[in-house]
């Protein structure tokens, strides 16, 4: 019987012309097939007055290349039994192919063709531009989208790519024109800093071979790289949006973070786990929700990038609720940095982080994540092999110390958006 | 020759004594297992005033039960890395945990504990209400919630269809403790359940395993049907919506056949070649997810020249009548008025002319194509079997399958003539009163 952990061990195939192909082998069962380019795309990237560019252009390459125009692509698409799709964070961005295994290397030459030939064609561009607009105008509006934007505004110091959340503002996107979106897919998906990410039966070699014949070539300039200004000082801050007409307010506690190379990131990832990661048994939600009856989703998130990161712990409450909630969240941020978590709490979180790996490898998308995460963070082949000692050598005393400083309330700022009224202060 | 069918697991069934149906699908080589409870119970089976009870009883299954106290079926799965939710839909609730295959039992304990047995005290009851106030705050924040329920409520005056899962507002505030008991006693028991187990397992050892936990519960769960008919159309009915917001966005529905109706197959192709979407048979339109589809006659009407920024249509087969939905949010400076027009003559062109040898083809091709990936992993594998043995058989999976792979153009063109008639048509609009402008 084939080893179900098989896909946790990722193998490194040699370079193709400057780009890193990861293979993972698909989970024994599995009948599907994935593959990811991740590059040095992420709206970070974008130039000055340029915003929403990163975004375009991924939404862009993705729409039509080559010899398909955006609806023979999609048609291509479906009777391949195949779905595209694109994801960004500020630093890089993800394109994905998911289809039947027997089809991989068919797939393979698509997401080539994609990566490597957008057509940019105009009318494309327009509807990409509305499209962004109108989320630019979601954003502002929603709470959700309100607090998540405000809360990095705050937290982050002018320029650092961060700060934004990759949907520029109504001028920048106004000013993308294919000139400059094909600027920024040739500056930025290139093969140097980027990686090939493939899940599949097929061994390593094979694997290999496809890669050379469909992404050879691609050999550029060196990979761009982000700036990133210093944090500087700065103390905690409150925010409070008033968006009348909608129901629920929306509560965000979050700030600066700790980067995934970060040798504290496994005691600082179980500290969120405890927070509110875990859902259902973490603190945040077992005592707004199940304890207080406060809301229906509190959580925290630990967002760890490579060159720092972002905290969160939030929750959606009612319009009359959100002043218990506030003040209840921000109690369990500072318990979880200031008190030792006890051993018996610490335990059940981690042996429950441990015990879930097993269903990420019952379906091929869902073991392309983690082969994804190690060609993103550039880790060990055996990452995932290791992750449960390491989740093990973090005692009690090293996940407090990681919370202090994941968890950092200097620069924190707490925000509060949606129907707040009569109290107002903005 | 044998026909075709949806490549899916081996399977073990049986029911039994006191009414529980039970499918097995073994995958030696998956390192999970999966087990899904599907009650044939929804919003269908409420009525004004207990609207959102299927829904709380779904969130009161997780606060206690004879064997594991409140915050306990929680710990238990997710101690040993499972993972558990679960979903309130118009025609049934479906529960679910999946964990680590080494750990099937536990998932199986709970749902025979809370399957007739579940407790439901007052004060977890009246703690539950502010949560599920909170859920439906959440959604009514998008004016796509909003308009999708007022949608139903003018389009049904006697079918319990006409309100959403989650309820009204009045009713969250109003429903008591004693009311969900009598609900949830009623009709949640082995008679409506169907028990879904797939993945990596020992097929004796598991069905043993079934029959001495959920052989001794009472043969309980009263009869599910809806009486309530809905009497046909007779007018259009119309509702514009204000509030907060940015976009105008429109939504018009129209009587839809139920999902055993012989007329479903080529209703199913309309919705295809209108919107893309063929859910639970192709890859891009999973039961919840809507992706864009470029290639579909709206959206090449109306996000293409720019009217819209985005633009579908929206159907979901119920097991009984429900509404064919299209959509469309504005793009900047587009009058709502002029896309009503426009989704007018796609519809017409539509029932005129039928769909091109093309557009078919496309459909068979992904419908053919979808499918081959539908059973792969095990928690996909206990929705799906549990989704189809709950509103029809899992052999209804299969005919539909062969009936979508042989619609003919005609009947996709008598559908469409069929289905967007004036007098069945309910149309809502939302205009934004307040927050940034979209011109």
């Amino acid at each position: 019987m084939p080893d179900p952990r098989a896909p946790l061990r990722i193998e490194f195939a040699r370079d193709v012309e400057g780009l890193r192909v990861v293979r993972q082998p698909a989970p024994a069962a599995a009948a599907s097939f994935s593959a990811s380019y991740v590059g040095p795309a992420g709206w970070g990237f974008d130039p000055p007055g340029e915003e929403g560019a990163a975004r375009s252009a991924a939404q862009l390459v993705t729409a039509a290349a080559g010899p398909f125009d955006r609806v023979a692509l999609a048609r291509r698409l479906d009777r391949a039994g195949a779905t595209l799709s694109q994801e960004l964070t500020p630093e890089a961005v993800e394109l994905t192919i998911w289809g039947p295994a027997d089809a991989w290397k068919e797939l393979l030459g698509l997401l080539a063709v994609v990566v490597r030939r957008p057509r940019f064609d105009p009318d494309d561009i327009e509807r990409v531009r509305r499209q962004l607009f109108e989320r630019q105008l979601r954003e502002t509006t929603q709470p959700a989208g309100r607090a998540d934007r405000e809360l990095l505004r705050v937290v982050f110091p002018p320029g650092h790519p961060y700060r934004r959340t990759g949907l520029g503002d109504r001028r920048s996107v106004a000013r993308l024109d294919r000139d400059a979106l094909v600027r920024f897919h040739e500056t930025h998906y290139r093969a140097e800093g980027a990686a090939l990410v493939v899940t599949a039966r097929a061994p390593a070699a094979a694997v290999e071979a496809a890669a050379r014949r469909s992404f050879g070539g691609m050999r550029g300039a060196p990979a761009p790289a982000l700036a990133v200004p210093s944090l500087g000082s700065a103390r905690p801050r409150s925010i409070e949006l008033d968006l009348p007409g909608r129901s629920q307010v929306e509560v965000r506690l979050g700030g600066p973070s700790i980067a995934e190379s970060d040798p504290e990131y496994p005691a600082a990832y179980l500290a969120n786990q405890v927070l509110g990661g875990r859902q259902y048994l973490s603190r945040l939600f077992q005592r707004v929700r199940e304890r207080n009856g406060l809301a229906y989703h509190a959580s925290s998130h630990l967002e760890s990038l490579r060159l720092g990161g972002i905290w969160t712990a939030q929750a959606g409450t009612g319009g009359e609720r959100w002043r218990r909630v506030v003040p209840m969240i921000a109690e369990e941020v500072e318990r979880i940095r200031r008190r030792r978590i006890p051993d018996a709490e610490l335990r059940r979180i981690r042996e429950s982080v441990i015990g879930e790996l097993p269903l990420a490898l019952e379906s091929t998308d869902e073991a392309h994540a983690l082969a994804v995460e190690v060609a993103y963070h550039d880790l060990p082949a055996d990452f995932w092999l290791t992750w449960p000692d390491r989740l093990r050598a973090a005692r009690p005393v090293a996940v407090e110390a990681a919370a202090q400083t994941a968890f950092e309330r200097n620069r924190s700022a707490t925000v509060v958006a949606g129907p707040l009224s009569p109290l107002v202060r903005t | 020759m044998p026909r075709p069918g949806v490549p899916r697991p081996a399977l073990r069934r049986f029911r039994l004594p006191n009414g529980l149906r039970v499918v097995l699908a073994r995958e030696t080589e998956s390192p999970t297992a999966s087990v899904w409870v599907w009650y044939r119970v929804g919003s269908k089976n409420e009525w004004p005033g207990i609207t959102g009870a299927s829904h709380w009883v779904e969130h009161m299954l997780f606060q206690g039960s004879p064997r594991y106290g409140k915050g306990e079926i929680d710990r238990a799965v997710v101690e040993v890395g499972g993972t558990l939710n679960a979903f309130t839909d118009t025609d049934f609730t479906a529960y679910y945990s999946t964990v680590p295959r080494e750990h099937l039992a536990v998932p199986l304990d709970i749902e025979s504990d809370r399957m007739t047995r579940a407790l439901l005290r007052d004060e977890e009851v009246e703690r539950e209400r502010t949560v599920i106030h909170s859920e439906r705050e959440g959604n009514e924040n998008w004016p796509e919630f909003l308009v999708e329920e007022e949608l139903f409520q003018l389009g049904f005056r006697a079918h319990p269809y006409r309100w959403d899962a989650l309820g009204s507002r009045a009713d969250i505030e109003r429903l008591t403790p004693a009311e969900l008991r009598a609900y949830y006693q009623r009709f949640y028991g082995p008679r409506n359940a169907v028990l879904v187990v797939a993945g990596g397992f020992d097929s004796a050892a598991t069905e043993r395993g079934i029959r001495r936990r959920f052989s001794t519960l009472p043969s309980s769960g009263d009869d599910v049907r809806v009486r309530a008919v809905e009497p046909p159309p007779r007018g259009e009915r119309r509702a514009v919506l204000g509030g907060p917001g940015t976009t105008p966005y429109l939504r018009i529905g129209w009587r839809s056949p139920a999902l055993a109706d012989p007329a479903t197959p080529a209703a199913m192709a309309v919705n295809a070649i209108l919107g893309g979407d063929i859910p639970l048979f192709s890859v891009s339109s999973g039961w919840w997810r809507r992706a864009e589809h470029p290639s579909s006659r709206l959206y090449r009407a109306l996000v293409d020249p720019g009217l819209a920024v985005r633009a579908g249509s929206s159907w979901h087969p119920r097991e009984y009548p429900s509404l064919f939905t299209v959509w469309a949010l504005a793009a900047p400076r587009q009058s709502l008025d002029r896309i009503e027009g426009v989704i007018s003559s796609v519809l017409e062109r539509l029932a005129r002319s039928g769909p091109s040898r093309v557009e078919l083809d496309d459909f068979r091709v992904k419908v053919r194509r979808g499918v081959r990936l539908a059973y792969e992993g095990a928690s996909h594998v206990g929705f799906r079997l549990g989704y189809f043995s709950t509103v029809g058989s899992i052999e209804f999976e299969d005919r539909l399958y062969r009936a979508l792979l042989s619609v003919r153009a005609s009947e996709v063109r008598d559908r469409a003539r069929e289905l967007f008639r004036d007098e069945a048509k309910v149309t809502v609009s939302y205009l934004p009163t307040s927050g940034a402008s979209n011109a």
